[in-house]
């Protein structure tokens, strides 16, 4: 008896042990081989985006030699992530940090926020934090929010929201915004609803493997309640592919809600929430390491379309003349609508 | 029925009574350790990062042993409260990692005296609760990595009192090592939002030796000055857990100091009994 209770406390004492990590040595091909590593264990788009991302490592790998320079290491490795087509995705050194930009940079930007400021508003406007906002003549309220980086506490929107009591519609242009926390996202999208809903889906990894993901997880958006104003009126929400990750989730979001139209173009997606990771020469990598999918289960990766018949580019030539035509879009939608 | 739970509450009382009158005569001194400790430390942790960090470890602890009222020869209480704080950064230094961790521990153990001069031993077991977070100074989705742990563990101890030069000293090496229990641990790509949202489910975990190895070994040698001892010792830990693939490596060295001393707690209008007898828990 004794010896089996020995042996059992033996065996159990091998099984544990210190847990090992796999170390990389910090020159060119350890910092290589590290990037590939997190990639291809904590990327959550690989197969959405159909990457062979062994493939990817064979064809970079031939191209890693002990004596490149740092520059030459970090050009390389920049351009295997820009494989990825992700504008989550991020290598930092102390020189540079890389960035993805044809997802924006191979459309037309839609937006010049000095032809609004100037020809609509004569350069006069409110402005509070990352929000521009003023009454268009047609009796419509204009809201221009930058960054969901910056958000407003709730009196502050109450404030906002007070001013355009009198429009008849509310015109929220998150053209050229980049994105930033959910939690704003979650601050104004209260301010639409009159009761709780599904805002999406997270899906996050479980796993190291390309499709090891644990089951989608529904998340609900409240109304703001607590006395707080709500806009219950129309609301067209303008958007182009540079209105990015969480200004991205913030359309998917308001495109599903009733009273909500959605004019421009396709957002430029980035669906993906970024961890940070690091190589070891202590280069940070930033890419999508956790879906957030729409309330209908479907990836925004790629960015939200317009509200059907609301795709809308601006006209070049009507700029010269001061005329946005994505916001003289909006403005007739709103016009057009019966309140 | 209710006159039978009557006579029981009362032969409780009873026995209560005969025992404490018994135990009128053994005094139980409380034998309380405040201690510094300072060191080095070693961190990975693959939910933040790859990389292992590596930096300064330091602690301030508190020990409290007590011979247990129901059996002061044989039994001994021993409570402990650990904080301490890490300070680590990678290779390169160009980044910094921070970890907090506070433990609280109880527990009882069966000593002997052991058939060399001076030298004794214990074996018991202990309940923990620890709570700990490392943060990495970079932002992001995933700067911290919460740690939270509810444990039975195994310990024990060699002491050995005797003089070396003239002074009384109390060596002694004690290993704690949770045997099982839960923690918590997000899963490998999740978020904290996804938690703070509402996701509860898969972050406890059942703890044992194939998952969660920690080890705490603590040497000692009390140098006893009058009613007063100097602590002088070492204290080392290994943390080694893995789950939903992630791995987490704490390793601390430390040098301990601090001081040590027994208290009893006495009746003024009663004062001390010439039969009473004192029993250390510790010497």
């Amino acid at each position: 008896m004794k010896r089996y209770f020995i042996i059992a406390i033996l065996t159990a004492l091998s099984l544990a042990s210190c847990h090992k990590v796999e170390e990389y040595a910090n020159n060119p091909r350890g910092n290589f081989e590290a990037l590939w590593s997190i990639i291809d264990t904590h990327y959550c788009f690989l197969l959405d985006k159909n990457l062979d991302w062994n493939e990817v490592h064979d064809r970079y790998s031939q191209r890693i030699s002990d004596n490149m320079s740092q520059q030459q290491l970090f050009d390389l490795l920049s351009e295997m992530t820009a494989e990825l087509k992700d504008g989550h995705t991020n290598l930092s050194s102390p020189f540079a940090t890389s960035y993805y930009r044809k997802w924006w940079s191979d459309y037309p930007q839609n937006y010049n926020a000095r032809l609004i400021q100037q020809y609509y508003f004569n350069f006069n406007y409110r402005s509070i934090g990352a929000f521009d906002y003023e009454y268009l003549k047609e009796n419509i309220g204009y809201i221009h929010y930058s960054s969901f980086e910056s958000g407003l506490g709730d009196g502050n929107i109450d404030l906002i929201l007070n001013y355009f009591n009198k429009a008849k519609a509310l015109i929220f242009d998150v053209r050229d915004n980049g994105g930033g926390n959910l939690t704003n996202v979650e601050d104004l999208v209260n301010r639409f609803i009159s009761q709780r809903i599904l805002a999406g889906y997270i899906i996050h990894k479980n796993g190291p493997g390309h499709n090891d993901f644990d089951k989608p997880f529904a998340y609900y958006i409240d109304p703001v309640g607590g006395g707080h104003l709500a806009w219950e009126k129309p609301v067209i929400v303008l958007t182009n592919r540079s209105t990015f990750s969480a200004a991205n989730n913030f359309v998917s979001i308001m495109k599903n809600l009733p009273n909500v139209t959605v004019i421009g173009s396709t957002t430029g997606g980035g669906s993906g929430m970024p961890f940070n990771s690091e190589l070891p020469n202590g280069w940070n990598i930033r890419f999508s390491a956790c879906s957030i999918l729409d309330c209908n289960r479907q990836s925004t990766e790629s960015g939200v379309e317009p509200s059907e018949g609301c795709a809308v580019d601006m006209d070049p030539q009507a700029a010269l003349d001061g005329h946005d035509t994505i916001l003289d879009f909006a403005i007739n939608y709103a016009g057009n609508l019966s309140i | 029925m209710k006159k039978t739970a009557v006579l029981a509450i009362a032969l409780i009382f009873h026995c209560a009574v005969i025992h404490a009158q018994e135990n009128d005569e053994i005094l139980r001194p409380v034998n309380s350790v405040y201690t510094i400790e300072a060191g080095s430390s070693h961190i990975t942790d693959t939910y933040l990062t790859p990389i292992k960090y590596s930096g300064w470890h330091i602690g301030l602890n508190y020990e409290r042993n007590q011979a247990m009222k129901f059996s002061p020869e044989n039994w001994v209480m021993q409570m402990r409260v650990d904080l301490s704080a890490d300070h680590d950064n990678n290779l390169v230094g160009n980044k910094d990692m921070w970890y907090g961790e506070l433990d609280f521990s109880w527990g009882m153990m069966r000593r002997w005296k052991l058939p060399y001069k001076g030298f004794s031993a214990g074996v018991g077991g202990s309940a923990s609760l620890s709570g700990g977070c490392i943060y990495l100074d970079r932002g992001g989705n995933n700067p911290a990595s919460a740690k939270g742990s509810v444990t039975l563990n195994a310990t024990g101890y060699v002491a050995w009192n005797g003089r070396i030069a003239g002074l009384p000293v109390t060596l002694r090496y004690q290993p704690v090592i949770p045997v099982v229990g839960a923690f918590f641990a997000p899963d490998y790509g999740e978020l904290y939002y996804e938690i703070y949202l509402g996701n509860h489910s898969g972050l406890a975990h059942c703890s044992w030796w194939g998952n969660y190895f920690v080890m705490d070994n603590a040497l000692s040698a009390d140098l006893h000055f009058g009613s007063t001892s100097l602590r002088l010792g070492y204290t080392g830990k290994i943390y080694s857990t893995k789950i939903n693939h992630t791995v987490t490596n704490i390793f601390t060295h430390a040098a301990v100091v601090g001081i040590s001393g027994e208290w009893i707690s006495l009746n003024p209008r009663k004062g001390l009994s010439k039969e009473a007898r004192i029993i250390s828990a510790t010497y």
